[in-house]
């Protein structure tokens, strides 16, 4: 340093030597606050990320636990339609109404034709009257009353209209519980 | 500026000799107490000690080091070049964590696509009976509190849940397997509010229901109970399948499943380190042949007939002439594949697969198609069926003792007699043995004694001995379905073979499959093998239709409208405990309409006992009901042309 700029002479040289002693805490300062800010901003930044990080997950675990919320939903009224759907379920509310299994099939041709032999369906239980008794019924008839109304309720849909009401109530219950104990 | 000054003004004068080479032994050591302790006598002068040489320490030291050095190397040699893998494992274990992510087992459908078996989401609710003892739970009777909060909900009696709870020294029980995500919400619930009000101010600071925890786990669901369970069969509690189609085809259904990998760090995911692995593939759907209704309403129609018959079991087929598909294969009685634990263990398996049976008279249409087929005889060839027969070592008789029969070949079929088709199956061959052969020909061309071609786990090929050594009688009760063994859909595929014009097309029960990319995979074509001429189906056909008309055995089986072919059986049967005859197998098989076939219907029912056991009486009404579903279901509109109306009789010229 001293050879580049070349000797200094008399007071010159003296103040020369005084400036390294002032310049040196001087120039320190920005150098701390450069790293202090450094450091600061390190942490600051590291601090965001981490919440930003966490904030995602957050937001995935709250994600992901309505996915499963709703897919337990799905399942659940997909179980309700089934059960809804099931044969057993639909003869039984079928016939709550009053319905009757057909017989033998006949078709109507496009030109008015008759194909096979209709007949009139077996008339189904008089009156809708009898129709809400059997849902109230039915849990507490099952075991006492379908099996002694098999006998002579069950043999065949095409079984005479004279039966009696409790001829075909019974039935239902007797199917109901493959339906609801699923 | 120091550097400017010469070294050697600081460096104090040689305080002692310098070592020379050769002047070591004279020279006494400094430091005489470390090197020599204690030999010298304190008379010697302690000035002639002398330095010992610093050259073979450094040595020394040297050498040791490098014998250090050389062992850290070597070391990390192993460790990074040689067992560099092994270690690179071990850390990889805990920094990385892996685990499998199972895949979804596909469905198995109907061929309308409704789920016939799905997976669900599923908890295993399982507790820590350490948390309910007395000393944790602060409360003396805690298993039986927490018992009977969670019995309604999981629908157990609360003393079983109780002794679970105090099941001693251990921190897992099982409480209940397999429940709705609804159930575990429920517990979750309550065990918030039971939190909430062990923290409140006057609550002692423990959670009645600390201890009930729940493991995600998946469960196989039947939507529709026990319908088509023999065909569907059931999963393990592993989740595979272990009976039915499930196990058939379990490679499919399960899928593969795939692990995810990812760095982690005490147990969670870095996130900015991303995570590697294969997904999880799930299983393919299954789409059956089953239509869902018609299996209904065979499943319901044979089930009835059994419990009225009180049958050992019973077994309806439903098969579409045309496809070979199977429409419909009920068993009765059955079982819930949603709950195991109630079902009977003899009834797990699908009985019209599984059980080999004697055929009995559904079978002498295969003998009279032999008969036909080789222009023996024709519908109308005159047979004069006597009383008794005398063949071999027994004597033959109908099913009904009656006077001589002055019947047509038709009339043989129609009125189902042992002694006819006997007559008729004679004239196969110039000889017995020939005779034999042929009909066993046209037996297995027909199917019989050999698997039907489904691969259904624990299917039987039926019992069909060769001609050689079928036995005295044997010969001569085969041909009217005694003496040789089939399961139901083989009996079933006759009839459709013949309904389908001669062309036996084996039955399948897979339509195909989608696999998990949503792409629909057809089921290969099945075989089709021709059995017998068009003519001779046709023929027979007309004749199955004068089983069921006024003057056959199966007229409760005729469907108004409708042309009808069918053939009732009543065959002794094998007890399959004792091992001889006991008891009746009553059946019936035909198609429809007869001259159009669409449908096979076939039903069977194993011993009978109560009321009557013929196949005309218990199976030609389940026979016409399951036909009369089928048909509507299918919409097949009756024909509309006259029936055949042949002879069954003829005047005797005396």
């Amino acid at each position: 340093m001293t050879g580049a700029r070349g000797p200094l002479k008399g007071r010159a040289a003296r103040l020369g030597r005084l400036m390294p002693a002032r310049s040196g805490p001087a120039a320190r300062t920005p150098f701390v606050l450069l790293v202090v800010v450094l450091l600061g901003g390190g942490l600051i930044s590291l601090l965001m990320l981490n919440s930003a990080l966490n904030q995602g997950s957050f937001r995935l675990r709250e994600l992901k636990d309505r996915t499963t919320a709703l897919t337990d939903e799905e399942q659940a009224l997909q179980r309700d339609v089934d059960a809804y759907a099931a044969p057993d379920a639909l003869e039984r509310r079928a016939r709550e109404l009053g319905m009757v299994p057909g017989g033998s099939p006949a078709f109507l041709g496009p030109g008015g034709t008759v194909l096979g032999d209709p007949e009139p369906a077996p008339s189904p239980e008089p009156t809708p009257t009898p129709t809400p008794p059997p849902t109230d019924a039915a849990p507490d008839a099952t075991p006492s009353g379908a099996p002694k109304a098999t006998g002579t309720a069950t043999p065949d849909s095409g079984t005479t209209p004279t039966t009696p009401g409790p001829g075909t109530t019974p039935t239902p219950p007797a199917t109901a519980p493959t339906t609801s104990g699923r | 500026m120091p550097s400017q000054e010469p070294p050697r003004r600081r460096v104090p004068g040689p305080a002692r000799p310098r070592p020379a080479a050769g002047a070591r032994a004279p020279r006494p050591a400094p430091r005489p107490a470390a090197r020599r302790p204690a030999p010298r006598p304190p008379a010697r002068r302690p000035r002639t000690l002398t330095l010992g040489s610093p050259r073979p320490r450094l040595r020394l030291i040297s050498v040791g080091l490098t014998l250090v050095m050389l062992v850290f190397v070597v070391r990390l040699l192993q460790v990074q070049a040689v067992d560099a893998g092994a270690y690179a494992a071990k850390a990889d274990k805990y920094r990385f964590q892996e685990y499998t992510l199972s895949a979804e087992r596909g469905e198995i459908t109907d061929r309308n696509g409704i789920a016939l078996a799905t997976s669900v989401d599923a908890y295993d609710i399982t507790a820590d009976p350490k948390l309910f003892t007395p000393e944790e739970s602060k409360v003396r009777d805690a298993p039986e509190q927490a018992a009977a909060l969670l019995a309604p909900i999981l629908g157990k009696a609360p003393a079983d849940l109780a002794k679970k709870l105090r099941t001693p020294k251990s921190r897992y029980t099982l409480l209940a397997r397999k429940q709705t995500p609804q159930v575990w919400n429920q517990i979750k619930d309550l065990k918030k509010l039971y939190g909430q009000k062990a923290q409140a101010p006057g609550g002692n600071r423990v959670n009645l229901l600390g201890g009930v925890l729940s493991e995600p786990s998946t469960k196989r669901v039947y939507p529709n109970g026990d319908l088509a369970a023999g065909i569907l069969g059931y999963v393990n509690a592993e989740g595979r399948g272990s009976g039915g189609v499930e196990s058939m085809l379990d490679p499919q259904l399960a899928g593969r499943d795939g692990t995810i990998r990812f760095t982690q760090s005490n147990g969670r995911q870095v996130p900015t380190a991303g995570s590697q692995g294969t997904p999880a593939v799930p299983g393919s759907d299954i789409e059956l042949t089953i239509d869902r209704d018609i299996q209904w309403a065979a499943q319901r129609a044979i089930t009835e007939q059994v419990r009225k018959s009180k049958a050992d079991r019973g077994y309806v087929i439903v098969q579409d002439t045309r496809t070979g598909e199977v429409l419909a294969m009920a068993n009765a009685p059955g079982f819930d594949p949603n709950d195991l634990s109630a079902a009977d263990a003899a009834t797990l398996g699908n009985a019209a697969l599984q059980d080999a049976y004697e055929p009995g008279s559904t079978s002498k249409v295969m003998s009279m198609a032999a008969v036909l087929e080789e222009g023996r005889a024709a519908p109308d060839t005159h047979v004069t069926v006597p009383n008794r027969l005398h063949r071999g070592d027994r004597l033959f008789k109908d099913d009904v003792d009656h006077k001589t029969w002055y019947l047509t070949l038709n009339g043989v079929l129609a009125r189902s007699s042992n002694i006819g088709t006997i007559l008729a199956t004679g004239q196969l061959g110039r000889t017995q043995a020939e005779s034999n052969r042929v009909l066993d020909d046209y037996l297995r061309r027909f199917g019989i004694g050999s698997p039907t071609g489904l691969g259904f786990p624990g299917e039987t090929p039926g019992i069909l001995a060769k001609p050689q050594k079928w036995s005295t009688s044997q010969q001569y009760t085969i041909p009217f379905g005694q003496g040789l063994s089939v399961n139901a859909l083989q009996a079933a595929s006759v009839y459709s073979t013949i309904a389908n014009g001669g062309v036996r097309v084996a039955p399948t029960l897979v339509r195909g499959t989608q696999g998990p990319d949503g792409r629909f995979t057809p089921a290969p074509r099945p075989a089709e093998t021709r059995v017998v001429s068009e003519k001779t189906a046709t023929a027979l056909a007309r004749m199955l239709e004068s089983v069921v008309s006024e003057e056959g055995t199966g007229t409760k089986a005729a469907i108004p409208g409708y042309r009808v072919a069918g053939k009732t059986g009543t065959a002794n049967r094998v007890d399959p405990e004792l091992g001889r005859y006991k008891g009746y197998t009553a059946s019936f098989a035909g198609f429809a309409p007869a001259d159009k076939p669409r449908v096979t219907v076939y039903c069977a029912i194993q011993n009978p006992t109560k009321g009557s056991y013929f196949g005309g009486q218990i199976c030609g009404p389940i026979y016409k009901k399951v036909m009369e579903f089928a048909l509507k279901t299918l919409h097949v509109a009756p024909t509309g042309s006259r029936p055949a109306d042949l002879p069954v009789t003829f005047e005797p010229t005396p």
